[in-house]
Protein backbone atom coordinates (compact mmCIF):
# COMPACT_ATOMS: atom_id res chain seq x y z
CA UNK A 1 0.00 0.00 0.00
CA UNK A 2 1.67 3.25 -1.09
CA UNK A 3 0.16 5.41 1.65
CA UNK A 4 1.66 5.45 5.10
CA UNK A 5 -0.88 4.85 7.88
CA UNK A 6 0.04 8.01 9.84
CA UNK A 7 -0.95 10.16 6.89
CA UNK A 8 -4.46 8.71 6.99
CA UNK A 9 -4.79 9.06 10.74
CA UNK A 10 -3.66 12.66 10.71
CA UNK A 11 -5.94 13.55 7.83
CA UNK A 12 -8.87 11.77 9.43
CA UNK A 13 -8.29 13.66 12.66
CA UNK A 14 -8.21 16.94 10.80
CA UNK A 15 -11.32 16.14 8.79
CA UNK A 16 -13.20 15.31 11.99
CA UNK A 17 -11.97 18.56 13.53
CA UNK A 18 -13.19 20.60 10.57
CA UNK A 19 -16.58 18.93 10.45
CA UNK A 20 -17.10 19.27 14.20
CA UNK A 21 -15.95 22.86 14.68
CA UNK A 22 -15.97 24.89 11.46
CA UNK A 23 -19.55 26.14 11.93
CA UNK A 24 -18.93 27.22 15.49
CA UNK A 25 -15.62 28.85 14.56
CA UNK A 26 -17.36 30.73 11.79
CA UNK A 27 -19.92 32.13 14.22
CA UNK A 28 -17.18 33.22 16.61
CA UNK A 29 -15.16 34.78 13.78
CA UNK A 30 -18.22 36.54 12.42
CA UNK A 31 -18.94 38.25 15.73
CA UNK A 32 -15.29 39.12 16.25
CA UNK A 33 -14.90 40.89 12.91
CA UNK A 34 -18.50 41.63 11.87
CA UNK A 35 -18.08 40.58 8.23
CA UNK A 36 -19.11 37.31 6.62
CA UNK A 37 -16.33 37.08 4.00
CA UNK A 38 -13.66 38.07 6.49
CA UNK A 39 -15.02 35.54 8.98
CA UNK A 40 -14.68 32.78 6.42
CA UNK A 41 -11.09 33.84 5.68
CA UNK A 42 -10.34 33.78 9.40
CA UNK A 43 -11.76 30.28 9.77
CA UNK A 44 -9.71 29.10 6.81
CA UNK A 45 -6.50 30.59 8.20
CA UNK A 46 -7.28 29.09 11.59
CA UNK A 47 -7.83 25.62 10.20
CA UNK A 48 -4.74 25.76 8.00
CA UNK A 49 -2.68 26.66 11.05
CA UNK A 50 -4.37 23.89 12.98
CA UNK A 51 -3.44 21.43 10.23
CA UNK A 52 0.20 22.48 10.38
CA UNK A 53 0.28 22.21 14.15
CA UNK A 54 -1.98 19.21 14.61
CA UNK A 55 0.68 17.34 16.56
CA UNK A 56 0.27 19.91 19.35
CA UNK A 57 -3.28 18.70 19.97
CA UNK A 58 -2.97 15.90 22.51
CA UNK A 59 -6.55 15.48 23.72
CA UNK A 60 -9.79 15.60 21.76
CA UNK A 61 -11.47 17.56 24.58
CA UNK A 62 -8.94 20.36 24.16
CA UNK A 63 -9.67 20.80 20.45
CA UNK A 64 -12.30 23.49 20.79
CA UNK A 65 -10.26 25.73 23.09
CA UNK A 66 -7.19 25.20 20.95
CA UNK A 67 -9.04 26.28 17.80
CA UNK A 68 -10.55 29.31 19.56
CA UNK A 69 -7.08 30.35 20.65
CA UNK A 70 -5.72 30.06 17.12
CA UNK A 71 -8.66 32.01 15.75
CA UNK A 72 -8.23 34.80 18.26
CA UNK A 73 -4.56 35.08 17.34
CA UNK A 74 -5.39 35.12 13.64
CA UNK A 75 -7.90 37.86 14.29
CA UNK A 76 -5.35 39.87 16.26
CA UNK A 77 -2.83 39.35 13.46
CA UNK A 78 -5.36 40.61 10.98
CA UNK A 79 -5.82 43.75 13.04
CA UNK A 80 -2.08 44.31 13.04
CA UNK A 81 -2.20 44.52 9.25
CA UNK A 82 -5.51 46.29 8.65
CA UNK A 83 -8.33 47.54 10.77
CA UNK A 84 -11.48 46.30 9.17
CA UNK A 85 -14.64 47.41 10.90
CA UNK A 86 -18.29 48.01 10.43
CA UNK A 87 -17.56 51.64 9.66
CA UNK A 88 -15.90 50.50 6.45
CA UNK A 89 -19.09 48.87 5.24
CA UNK A 90 -21.56 50.92 3.29
CA UNK A 91 -25.29 50.46 3.85
CA UNK A 92 -25.71 48.06 0.93
CA UNK A 93 -22.87 45.86 2.14
CA UNK A 94 -24.22 45.95 5.65
CA UNK A 95 -27.66 44.87 4.43
CA UNK A 96 -26.06 41.97 2.57
CA UNK A 97 -24.14 40.96 5.67
CA UNK A 98 -27.35 40.83 7.66
CA UNK A 99 -29.36 39.12 4.91
CA UNK A 100 -29.00 35.71 6.56
CA UNK A 101 -31.49 36.64 9.24
CA UNK A 102 -35.00 35.26 9.05
CA UNK A 103 -37.30 38.19 8.18
CA UNK A 104 -39.51 37.30 11.13
CA UNK A 105 -36.51 37.64 13.41
CA UNK A 106 -35.31 40.89 11.86
CA UNK A 107 -36.95 43.08 14.51
CA UNK A 108 -35.58 42.59 17.98
CA UNK A 109 -32.81 40.15 16.97
CA UNK A 110 -31.50 42.63 14.41
CA UNK A 111 -31.33 45.30 17.09
CA UNK A 112 -29.51 42.96 19.41
CA UNK A 113 -27.07 41.97 16.66
CA UNK A 114 -26.32 45.61 15.89
CA UNK A 115 -25.84 46.34 19.57
CA UNK A 116 -23.48 43.35 19.77
CA UNK A 117 -21.38 44.59 16.87
CA UNK A 118 -21.24 48.04 18.45
CA UNK A 119 -19.83 46.68 21.72
CA UNK A 120 -16.16 47.55 22.28
CA UNK A 121 -13.96 44.46 21.73
CA UNK A 122 -12.98 44.28 25.41
CA UNK A 123 -16.64 43.57 26.25
CA UNK A 124 -17.64 41.68 23.13
CA UNK A 125 -14.81 39.15 23.16
CA UNK A 126 -15.37 37.64 26.62
CA UNK A 127 -19.12 37.63 26.03
CA UNK A 128 -18.67 35.69 22.79
CA UNK A 129 -16.39 33.22 24.52
CA UNK A 130 -19.01 32.69 27.20
CA UNK A 131 -22.15 32.57 25.05
CA UNK A 132 -20.81 30.86 21.92
CA UNK A 133 -17.91 28.89 23.36
CA UNK A 134 -19.39 27.99 26.73
CA UNK A 135 -16.25 29.16 28.54
CA UNK A 136 -16.38 29.79 32.30
CA UNK A 137 -15.15 33.10 33.75
CA UNK A 138 -11.96 31.40 34.90
CA UNK A 139 -11.31 29.91 31.46
CA UNK A 140 -11.88 33.26 29.78
CA UNK A 141 -9.53 34.87 32.27
CA UNK A 142 -6.83 32.32 31.52
CA UNK A 143 -7.31 32.74 27.78
CA UNK A 144 -7.25 36.54 27.85
CA UNK A 145 -4.49 36.76 30.44
CA UNK A 146 -6.52 38.80 32.93
CA UNK A 147 -7.96 38.11 36.39
CA UNK A 148 -11.28 36.30 36.77
CA UNK A 149 -12.76 39.28 38.63
CA UNK A 150 -11.93 41.56 35.72
CA UNK A 151 -13.64 39.14 33.34
CA UNK A 152 -16.75 39.14 35.53
CA UNK A 153 -16.87 42.92 35.42
CA UNK A 154 -16.46 42.91 31.63
CA UNK A 155 -19.22 40.36 31.21
CA UNK A 156 -21.53 42.27 33.54
CA UNK A 157 -20.92 45.53 31.69
CA UNK A 158 -21.26 43.85 28.29
CA UNK A 159 -24.78 42.70 29.15
CA UNK A 160 -25.64 46.04 30.69
CA UNK A 161 -24.54 47.85 27.53
CA UNK A 162 -26.58 45.52 25.33
CA UNK A 163 -29.67 46.04 27.46
CA UNK A 164 -29.12 49.81 27.49
CA UNK A 165 -28.78 49.87 23.70
CA UNK A 166 -31.98 47.87 23.30
CA UNK A 167 -33.78 50.08 25.74
CA UNK A 168 -32.67 53.23 23.92
CA UNK A 169 -33.81 51.83 20.60
CA UNK A 170 -37.14 50.86 22.05
CA UNK A 171 -37.65 54.35 23.43
CA UNK A 172 -36.71 55.91 20.08
CA UNK A 173 -39.10 53.58 18.27
CA UNK A 174 -41.92 54.63 20.53
CA UNK A 175 -41.21 58.32 20.06
CA UNK A 176 -39.86 58.84 23.54
CA UNK A 177 -36.82 61.04 24.16
CA UNK B 1 -24.93 34.87 49.36
CA UNK B 2 -26.84 38.19 49.55
CA UNK B 3 -28.91 39.91 46.88
CA UNK B 4 -26.04 42.18 45.77
CA UNK B 5 -23.65 39.31 45.25
CA UNK B 6 -26.39 37.29 43.52
CA UNK B 7 -27.15 40.12 41.05
CA UNK B 8 -23.47 40.70 40.41
CA UNK B 9 -22.97 37.02 39.61
CA UNK B 10 -26.19 36.85 37.59
CA UNK B 11 -25.14 39.79 35.41
CA UNK B 12 -21.75 38.24 34.67
CA UNK B 13 -22.71 34.58 34.40
CA UNK B 14 -26.43 33.86 34.13
CA UNK B 15 -25.73 30.14 33.65
CA UNK B 16 -23.99 29.96 37.05
CA UNK B 17 -25.03 26.86 38.99
CA UNK B 18 -23.20 26.96 42.32
CA UNK B 19 -25.25 25.68 45.25
CA UNK B 20 -25.28 28.99 47.19
CA UNK B 21 -26.32 30.86 44.04
CA UNK B 22 -29.23 28.48 43.41
CA UNK B 23 -30.18 28.50 47.10
CA UNK B 24 -30.45 32.30 47.14
CA UNK B 25 -32.52 32.31 43.95
CA UNK B 26 -34.95 29.81 45.47
CA UNK B 27 -35.21 31.78 48.70
CA UNK B 28 -35.60 35.33 47.30
CA UNK B 29 -38.62 36.09 45.05
CA UNK B 30 -37.14 39.33 43.69
CA UNK B 31 -33.88 37.63 42.70
CA UNK B 32 -35.83 34.69 41.26
CA UNK B 33 -37.69 37.13 39.01
CA UNK B 34 -34.39 38.75 37.99
CA UNK B 35 -33.00 35.30 37.24
CA UNK B 36 -35.98 34.47 35.00
CA UNK B 37 -35.54 37.75 33.09
CA UNK B 38 -31.82 37.02 32.71
CA UNK B 39 -32.51 33.56 31.29
CA UNK B 40 -34.95 35.05 28.80
CA UNK B 41 -32.34 37.60 27.72
CA UNK B 42 -29.71 34.85 27.35
CA UNK B 43 -32.00 32.84 25.07
CA UNK B 44 -32.60 35.90 22.99
CA UNK B 45 -28.88 36.65 22.87
CA UNK B 46 -28.04 33.07 21.86
CA UNK B 47 -30.67 33.22 19.08
CA UNK B 48 -29.34 36.53 17.81
CA UNK B 49 -25.75 35.21 17.69
CA UNK B 50 -26.69 31.99 15.87
CA UNK B 51 -25.34 33.05 12.48
CA UNK B 52 -25.75 30.19 10.00
CA UNK B 53 -22.39 29.21 8.49
CA UNK B 54 -22.09 29.46 4.69
CA UNK B 55 -23.22 26.35 2.78
CA UNK B 56 -20.64 23.55 2.54
CA UNK B 57 -18.22 25.46 4.77
CA UNK B 58 -16.50 22.29 6.02
CA UNK B 59 -16.01 20.96 2.48
CA UNK B 60 -14.53 24.26 1.35
CA UNK B 61 -12.18 24.33 4.33
CA UNK B 62 -11.04 20.78 3.56
CA UNK B 63 -10.50 21.71 -0.07
CA UNK B 64 -8.36 24.70 0.94
CA UNK B 65 -6.29 22.47 3.19
CA UNK B 66 -6.00 19.81 0.47
CA UNK B 67 -4.78 22.38 -2.04
CA UNK B 68 -2.22 23.82 0.36
CA UNK B 69 -1.04 20.36 1.30
CA UNK B 70 -0.68 19.35 -2.33
CA UNK B 71 1.42 22.43 -3.09
CA UNK B 72 3.56 21.80 -0.03
CA UNK B 73 4.12 18.19 -1.04
CA UNK B 74 4.95 19.19 -4.57
CA UNK B 75 7.59 21.62 -3.29
CA UNK B 76 8.95 18.92 -1.02
CA UNK B 77 9.10 16.46 -3.91
CA UNK B 78 10.78 19.01 -6.16
CA UNK B 79 13.40 19.70 -3.52
CA UNK B 80 13.96 15.98 -3.10
CA UNK B 81 14.33 15.44 -6.81
CA UNK B 82 16.70 18.38 -7.12
CA UNK B 83 18.81 16.89 -4.37
CA UNK B 84 18.76 13.49 -6.02
CA UNK B 85 19.73 15.02 -9.34
CA UNK B 86 22.58 17.00 -7.85
CA UNK B 87 23.89 13.84 -6.25
CA UNK B 88 23.67 11.99 -9.53
CA UNK B 89 20.91 9.89 -8.09
CA UNK B 90 18.06 10.69 -10.48
CA UNK B 91 19.07 7.98 -12.91
CA UNK B 92 19.29 5.38 -10.13
CA UNK B 93 15.94 6.48 -8.72
CA UNK B 94 14.32 6.19 -12.15
CA UNK B 95 15.67 2.68 -12.64
CA UNK B 96 14.54 1.73 -9.15
CA UNK B 97 11.00 2.80 -9.85
CA UNK B 98 11.07 1.12 -13.24
CA UNK B 99 9.62 4.15 -14.89
CA UNK B 100 12.56 5.65 -16.75
CA UNK B 101 11.23 4.85 -20.21
CA UNK B 102 7.57 5.63 -19.47
CA UNK B 103 7.34 8.84 -17.52
CA UNK B 104 5.07 10.77 -19.87
CA UNK B 105 2.29 8.22 -20.46
CA UNK B 106 -1.13 8.90 -18.99
CA UNK B 107 -0.88 5.96 -16.61
CA UNK B 108 2.56 7.07 -15.41
CA UNK B 109 1.36 10.61 -14.84
CA UNK B 110 -1.74 9.35 -13.03
CA UNK B 111 0.31 7.19 -10.64
CA UNK B 112 2.82 10.00 -10.12
CA UNK B 113 -0.05 12.30 -9.16
CA UNK B 114 -1.12 10.12 -6.22
CA UNK B 115 1.61 10.92 -3.65
CA UNK B 116 0.87 14.64 -3.95
CA UNK B 117 -2.66 14.03 -2.68
CA UNK B 118 -2.02 10.98 -0.55
CA UNK B 119 -4.17 12.36 2.26
CA UNK B 120 -7.22 12.04 -0.01
CA UNK B 121 -6.92 8.26 0.17
CA UNK B 122 -7.69 8.37 3.89
CA UNK B 123 -10.88 10.45 3.66
CA UNK B 124 -13.87 8.38 4.76
CA UNK B 125 -16.76 10.83 4.82
CA UNK B 126 -18.87 10.76 1.62
CA UNK B 127 -19.14 14.19 0.06
CA UNK B 128 -22.39 15.68 -1.29
CA UNK B 129 -23.47 14.85 -4.84
CA UNK B 130 -23.55 18.58 -5.60
CA UNK B 131 -19.83 18.87 -4.80
CA UNK B 132 -19.01 15.98 -7.15
CA UNK B 133 -21.16 17.44 -9.91
CA UNK B 134 -19.49 20.80 -9.38
CA UNK B 135 -16.06 19.16 -9.72
CA UNK B 136 -17.05 17.95 -13.18
CA UNK B 137 -18.80 21.20 -14.12
CA UNK B 138 -15.55 23.03 -13.31
CA UNK B 139 -14.05 20.96 -16.13
CA UNK B 140 -17.01 21.56 -18.46
CA UNK B 141 -18.47 18.07 -18.01
CA UNK B 142 -22.05 17.41 -16.95
CA UNK B 143 -22.78 14.00 -15.43
CA UNK B 144 -25.59 12.07 -17.14
CA UNK B 145 -26.62 10.25 -13.95
CA UNK B 146 -25.90 10.36 -10.22
CA UNK B 147 -22.30 9.68 -9.19
CA UNK B 148 -21.47 6.68 -6.97
CA UNK B 149 -22.49 7.31 -3.35
CA UNK B 150 -19.11 6.48 -1.82
CA UNK B 151 -17.05 9.34 -3.23
CA UNK B 152 -15.02 10.96 -0.44
CA UNK B 153 -12.86 13.40 -2.42
CA UNK B 154 -13.11 15.47 -5.59
CA UNK B 155 -10.71 18.01 -7.01
CA UNK B 156 -10.12 19.42 -10.48
CA UNK B 157 -6.43 18.59 -10.77
CA UNK B 158 -3.96 19.13 -13.60
CA UNK B 159 -2.16 15.85 -14.29
CA UNK B 160 0.80 16.53 -16.56
CA UNK B 161 -0.65 18.35 -19.57
CA UNK B 162 -4.14 16.95 -18.92
CA UNK B 163 -7.16 18.62 -17.33
CA UNK B 164 -8.70 16.08 -14.99
CA UNK B 165 -11.20 15.47 -12.23
CA UNK B 166 -9.54 13.56 -9.40
CA UNK B 167 -11.88 11.45 -7.25
CA UNK B 168 -11.47 8.95 -4.44
CA UNK B 169 -14.06 6.34 -3.45
CA UNK B 170 -14.02 3.99 -0.48
CA UNK B 171 -14.80 0.38 -1.36
CA UNK B 172 -14.71 -2.26 1.33
CA UNK B 173 -12.45 -0.08 3.45
CA UNK B 174 -9.97 0.51 0.63
CA UNK B 175 -9.57 3.62 -1.49
CA UNK B 176 -10.12 3.55 -5.23
CA UNK B 177 -8.75 6.55 -7.08
CA UNK B 178 -10.41 7.66 -10.27
CA UNK B 179 -8.92 10.27 -12.54
CA UNK B 180 -11.18 11.39 -15.37
CA UNK B 181 -9.19 13.09 -18.13
CA UNK B 182 -11.27 15.66 -19.98
CA UNK B 183 -10.85 16.10 -23.73
CA UNK B 184 -8.30 13.33 -24.24
CA UNK B 185 -9.69 9.97 -25.33
CA UNK B 186 -7.31 7.03 -25.13
CA UNK B 187 -7.44 4.84 -28.19
CA UNK B 188 -7.86 1.55 -26.33
CA UNK B 189 -8.46 -0.07 -22.94
CA UNK B 190 -5.30 -0.67 -20.99
CA UNK B 191 -4.40 -2.32 -17.69
CA UNK B 192 -1.22 -1.72 -15.71
CA UNK B 193 0.60 -2.33 -12.47
CA UNK B 194 2.93 0.37 -11.31
CA UNK B 195 4.52 1.46 -8.01
CA UNK B 196 2.23 -0.84 -6.03
CA UNK B 197 -0.95 0.27 -7.81
CA UNK B 198 -3.15 -1.75 -10.11
CA UNK B 199 -4.84 0.37 -12.73
CA UNK B 200 -7.06 0.42 -15.74
CA UNK B 201 -7.37 3.03 -18.47
CA UNK B 202 -10.76 3.22 -20.19
CA UNK B 203 -11.91 5.56 -22.99
CA UNK B 204 -15.17 7.05 -21.76
CA UNK B 205 -17.34 9.66 -23.43
CA UNK B 206 -15.04 12.34 -24.84
CA UNK B 207 -12.34 11.58 -22.28
CA UNK B 208 -10.46 8.82 -20.52
CA UNK B 209 -11.02 7.30 -17.13
CA UNK B 210 -8.06 5.99 -15.13
CA UNK B 211 -8.99 3.89 -12.08
CA UNK B 212 -6.33 2.79 -9.57
CA UNK B 213 -6.45 0.64 -6.43
CA UNK B 214 -4.19 -1.58 -4.37
CA UNK B 215 -6.65 -4.42 -4.97
CA UNK B 216 -7.30 -5.01 -8.71
CA UNK B 217 -10.67 -6.60 -7.99
CA UNK B 218 -12.07 -3.19 -7.07
CA UNK B 219 -11.42 -1.67 -10.49
CA UNK B 220 -14.17 -3.15 -12.65
CA UNK B 221 -16.95 -2.04 -10.26
CA UNK B 222 -15.55 1.48 -10.12
CA UNK B 223 -15.34 1.71 -13.91
CA UNK B 224 -18.90 0.34 -14.25
CA UNK B 225 -20.24 2.95 -11.81
CA UNK B 226 -18.52 5.85 -13.51
CA UNK B 227 -19.54 4.66 -16.95
CA UNK B 228 -23.14 4.74 -15.70
CA UNK B 229 -22.69 8.18 -14.21
CA UNK B 230 -20.93 9.72 -17.22
CA UNK B 231 -22.85 8.00 -20.03
CA UNK B 232 -26.24 7.59 -18.34
CA UNK B 233 -28.19 4.34 -17.92
CA UNK B 234 -29.25 3.96 -21.55
CA UNK B 235 -25.84 4.53 -23.09
CA UNK B 236 -23.97 2.48 -20.50
CA UNK B 237 -26.45 -0.39 -20.99
CA UNK B 238 -25.85 -0.20 -24.71
CA UNK B 239 -22.10 -0.27 -24.24
CA UNK B 240 -22.31 -3.19 -21.83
Amino acid sequence: MPVLPFVNTRQRQFEALVRAHSGELYRYAYWLCGQAALAEDLVQETLLRAWKGLEALREAEAARGWLYTILRREHARLYERVRPGMDELDDEQHAAEMAWADPERQGSDAELREAMLALPPKYREPLLMQVLGGYSCEEIAAELGVKANAVMVQLFRARQKLKEALSERSETTHGLP
Amino acid sequence: MDCLEFRRRLGADPAHRDADFIAHRDACPACAAAWARAQQFERRLADALAVPPPPRLAERMLLAQATEERLARRKYLQRGLALAASAGGAFVLGRFLGTRDDTESLRALAVAHLPGEAFALGLKQPIPVSAIEQGFINRGVRLAASPPPDVTYVHDCPVGPYRTVHLVMQRGGLPVTVIYVVGHRNRAHDRFERAGWHGTVVPLRAGTLVAMAANPELLSGAVRDWRLSLDGPAASGHLA
